[in-house]
C-alpha cells in the first residue's frame, strides 16, 4: 500500500519535472524569435528580404567598382518611392550607408535629415557662450561632399485570376557634385509572384 | 573458390557503402556547405579574384535533373584565421531551371575577407 503510494508520488513528480520549463525563457509558446536573415514570403509586398538584398547588392557593387578612391565624402539623398505601396525608403539608405561605412570605402556628409541637429549643435557651441573656447568646434569647417548618392524604387504590379506578380526595380547612382556627371550606376530587380 | 568470390563481392559492396573521402582542401567542393541533400545540384568550377581590393567569387552550379530546382544560398566570408569577418548575409532564393548551368556571383563586404564558404539549402 505504502509502496504503491510512493511509486505514484514519484511518477507524478517525474511528470511534473518533465513539464517544467528548463530553458531561460518565459512567456507564451506561440511567440519566438526568428532568423533576421531568413527569406520572408509572408505577403507580396516589399519585405525585409527585399531590403536586405537591395542594400547588400548595391553597396558591394559600389565598393568594388573602384570609383570611391581615397574614402571620398558622399552626400546621400532619400530614395524616391515611385511604387504605389508604403516603403520606408530611408531605411534602405540607412542600410546602404551602414554597409558602405563598414566596408571602409566612403565617408558621409550630414544629409538633410541630420543637418538641422548639426547646425543646432554648432550654433550652441559657438554662440551660447557656454563652452570653453579651446574645446569648441568652429563654424565654417564642415567638409563638403564630393559625390551625391541618389536612388529610386519603382514597381510594376500585374494581376490575373491565377497570379499576382510584383516586379520591383531599384536603381542607384553616384553623381560627382562639381561636374554633375554620374560616375557609377547600378540597379537591382526583384520579382515576387503569388500563385492563387 | 566460390567462398573466395563471394568474399570479394561482399568486400566490394561494403566498400561502396563506406563514407566518401572528404574533399581535398582548396578544392571547389571544400568551399560548399550543403545544409540538406544536394540532389541533382552539382557545384562546378569556382572563380576567385581580388578586384579593387575586394574578393569576388563566381560559382558555377549545374542542375542535373530536368525539373526546376528551387534552392537557397548565401556566402560566408572568412578572414585569414578561418573565422567570419562580416555579419551573416541574408539568404537568397534562386530557381535553377532543368538542366541549367547558372552562375552565382558574389563580392565580399570588406577588404579583409580572404576566403569564403557557400552555404546551400535545398528545401
Amino acid at each position: 500500500m505504502l509502496s504503491i503510494r510512493l511509486c505514484s508520488i514519484a511518477a507524478v513528480a517525474l511528470l511534473a519535472t518533465g513539464c517544467a520549463n528548463n530553458s531561460p525563457s518565459l512567456g507564451s509558446k506561440n511567440i519566438s524569435y526568428g532568423d533576421t536573415k531568413a527569406v520572408e514570403t509572408v505577403t507580396n509586398e516589399f519585405g525585409s528580404t527585399d531590403l536586405q538584398m537591395i542594400a547588400e547588392s548595391m553597396t558591394r557593387s559600389l565598393a568594388q567598382s573602384g570609383i570611391l578612391q581615397g574614402r571620398p565624402v558622399v552626400q546621400v539623398y532619400d530614395v524616391k518611392n515611385k511604387t504605389s505601396e508604403y516603403i520606408d525608403t530611408r531605411e534602405i539608405t540607412t542600410s546602404i550607408k551602414t554597409q558602405l561605412m563598414k566596408s571602409g570605402t566612403a565617408r558621409f556628409a550630414s544629409d538633410n535629415t541630420q543637418m538641422q541637429s548639426q547646425v543646432d549643435q554648432l550654433k550652441l557651441q559657438n554662440q551660447s557662450g557656454l563652452y570653453k573656447q579651446s574645446t569648441v568646434s568652429k563654424t565654417g569647417n564642415m567638409i563638403a561632399a564630393k559625390y551625391r548618392l541618389e536612388g529610386s524604387i519603382s514597381s510594376i504590379v500585374k494581376r490575373s485570376s491565377d497570379y499576382k506578380d510584383v516586379f520591383y526595380k531599384f536603381s542607384l547612382q553616384l553623381i560627382d557634385v562639381e561636374s554633375g556627371l554620374a560616375e557609377w550606376m547600378d540597379e537591382k530587380e526583384i520579382r515576387k509572384t503569388t500563385e492563387r | 573458390m566460390r567462398t573466395k568470390i563471394l568474399g570479394a563481392l561482399a568486400l566490394a559492396l561494403l566498400a561502396g557503402c563506406a563514407t566518401p573521402p572528404p574533399p581535398a582542401p582548396g578544392s571547389a567542393a571544400s568551399k560548399v556547405v550543403a545544409l540538406g541533400d544536394m540532389k541533382n545540384i552539382e557545384v562546378g568550377a569556382m572563380r576567385v579574384a581580388r578586384e579593387n581590393g575586394f574578393l569576388t567569387v563566381n560559382v558555377q552550379l549545374n542542375n542535373t535533373s530536368s525539373y526546376n530546382k528551387p534552392m537557397y544560398y548565401r556566402f560566408a566570408w572568412l578572414g585569414n584565421d578561418g573565422f567570419p569577418v562580416a555579419d551573416a548575409e541574408g539568404w537568397k532564393s534562386v530557381t535553377l531551371y532543368g538542366s541549367q548551368t547558372s552562375y552565382l556571383p558574389a563580392i565580399a563586404p570588406v577588404p579583409k575577407a580572404t576566403d569564403f564558404r557557400l552555404e546551400v539549402k535545398t528545401p
